[in-house]
């Protein structure tokens, strides 16, 4: 699976890097308007795209069909995408909180409050857009895959605020804010591991030509 | 003699094309031929084979094994028509993913054959040409102690001094008589150099799996008139075929022929001769 990884890691190095640079400059640069830790809202969903560049680079080359041959199984092929997905959400997170830790080294004010509810609603987006949007990579042709993908951030929003409310009816959201989303960020979690479950399942028996 | 590659009664239907209990092998240090049109099933065997593809009915053995485990896989080298590496990937690259991928990997190999090659190590593989990414893709079937080599369709498209650098290089590696090759092509003429056994496999049937030698010493065609067609005892023929302005009848000993017909002309058949007169010619 390393091998894998690292294969992954040298197609989307160039837009990784652009996604994490970007991120920090937004960072800074929001901070005039809003307060820098919000960036963590957007940065695991952005980081993540560079997963759906691996995808579309395997199909094109048809890889897809020649990594089936060599010593891995099905499952570890499916595997190492989804866990490239949670290296770049924490990438992402990480590239977010340099801004936030420059800003607040200068007196900028941010609460570690504010912190754990961003990023646990930007894991959260990026989770369930990643439970959607994976499986159907490998299911449907690169066109579609590529619709679902921008589909499943809108889902993934929706989500979270149906949850939100769902929840808010046991647990009152307002002045506790952060239970809420990080038992969505949970939810997500559990999402996240079954749609690797059912993906490693479906891919078993597919025919690859 | 141990067989690297053992297929029976395999089969695999679908809406339109039904690949029908195919059955051959490969034995271990020879190179066998799989010929045939396109869409005949040549691909479909391999996907099969190499479990690309799940097989309906039959029976299939790599190195013995049933399962194709990782442990075998280690032992399979596969090329197929174009490189199917990353084009973003660099040769020098792919043998940091190849090493993390392959146990067995032998850098030392890889990076002498891309000398041998003339491939540049750091060039990226998009701007590699055709004949390149097949000499790539075949130095990384060869850099982890593959003791099997699949090629399906890897020599279509390349000019014949590539073609004929490929061939070179697959009969070395058979020279070790552990080593053994499957290679499909619809170019009949390099299987006619290389190939110990040819297997011929036609809408998804084997027409016949038989030693190149057979074909290509005692395969012979009859061309005549209508009149000496007529004359002709039918349990000979094994196929036929009008032309303008002759008939040609396929015969599987054209010395015993000859003798028999000692008026016909009865000239020697290429592979694809065999092969066009099976698929054109009626029985």
């Amino acid at each position: 699976m390393k091998g894998l990884l690292l294969k992954d890691l040298y197609i989307a190095k160039s837009n990784i890097l652009v996604i994490i640079g970007s991120l920090i400059v937004l960072g800074f640069g929001l901070s005039v308007l809003i307060e820098a830790s919000a960036l963590l809202v957007l940065a695991p969903p952005c980081a993540t795209t560079a997963v759906f560049i691996s995808i579309t680079s395997d199909a094109n080359s048809k890889w897809n069909k020649n990594v089936i041959t060599m010593p891995v199984s099905r499952s570890q092929i499916i595997g190492e995408k989804f866990i490239l997905f949670i290296i770049l959400s924490v990438l992402g997170i990480m590239a977010a909180l340099i801004p936030c830790g420059v800003l607040a080294i200068f007196g900028a004010e941010m609460s570690l409050a504010s912190l754990l509810l961003y990023g646990s609603i930007g894991v959260s987006a990026a989770l369930f857009a990643g439970c959607f949007s994976l499986p159907c990579a490998y299911f449907f042709d690169p066109d579609k895959s590529q619709i679902v993908f921008l589909m499943s951030f809108l889902a993934s929003t929706g989500i979270i605020v149906a949850l939100v409310l769902l929840i808010n009816l046991f647990i009152p959201v307002k002045g506790n804010i952060l239970l809420p989303f990080n038992i969505v960020l949970i939810i997500a979690a559990i999402f996240f591991f079954i749609s690797h479950k059912i993906a490693v399942m479906a891919y078993q028996e597919k025919d690859i030509t | 003699m141990n067989n690297a590659l053992t297929i029976s009664e395999l089969t695999k239907t679908y809406k339109d094309f039904v690949l029908d209990k195919v059955s051959f092998s490969v034995p271990e240090g020879s190179i066998v031929g799989l010929i045939g049109e396109n869409g005949a099933g040549k691909s479909t065997t391999i996907n099969a084979a190499l479990g690309l593809i799940q097989k309906d009915a039959g029976y299939i053995s790599i190195m013995g094994k049933e399962e194709l485990d990782n442990d075998t896989k280690e032992q399979i080298g596969v090329v197929f028509d174009g490189s199917n590496y990353p084009e973003i990937l660099s040769p020098k690259r792919l043998n940091r993913v190849m090493k993390n991928i392959y146990h067995s990997w032998d850098e030392h190999t890889y990076m002498s054959l891309l000398q041998k090659f003339s491939l540049p190590a750091d060039k990226q593989i998009s701007q590699f040409s055709k004949g390149m990414k097949m000499k790539l893709a075949i130095s990384v079937a060869l850099s982890h102690n593959s003791k099997l080599l699949i090629l399906d369709e890897a020599t279509s498209g390349l000019d014949p001094v590539i073609r004929d650098d490929i061939l070179d290089m697959l009969l070395d590696f058979v020279q070790d008589e552990e080593h053994s090759i499957l290679v499909s092509s619809h170019i009949t003429s390099d299987l006619e150099k290389i190939a110990d056994y040819i297997v011929f496999i036609h809408e998804g049937q084997v027409v016949f799996f038989k030693p190149k030698d057979e074909l290509t010493e005692q395969y012979g065609i009859i061309k005549c008139g209508a009149a000496q067609f007529d004359a002709l005892d039918k349990s000979d023929i094994i196929v036929y075929r009008k032309m303008d302005y002759e008939w040609q009848i396929l015969v599987s000993d054209r010395e015993e022929m000859q003798r028999k017909y000692p008026k016909a002309m009865v000239v020697p058949a290429t592979i694809d001769e065999i092969m066009l007169l099976y698929v054109k010619g009626e029985r």
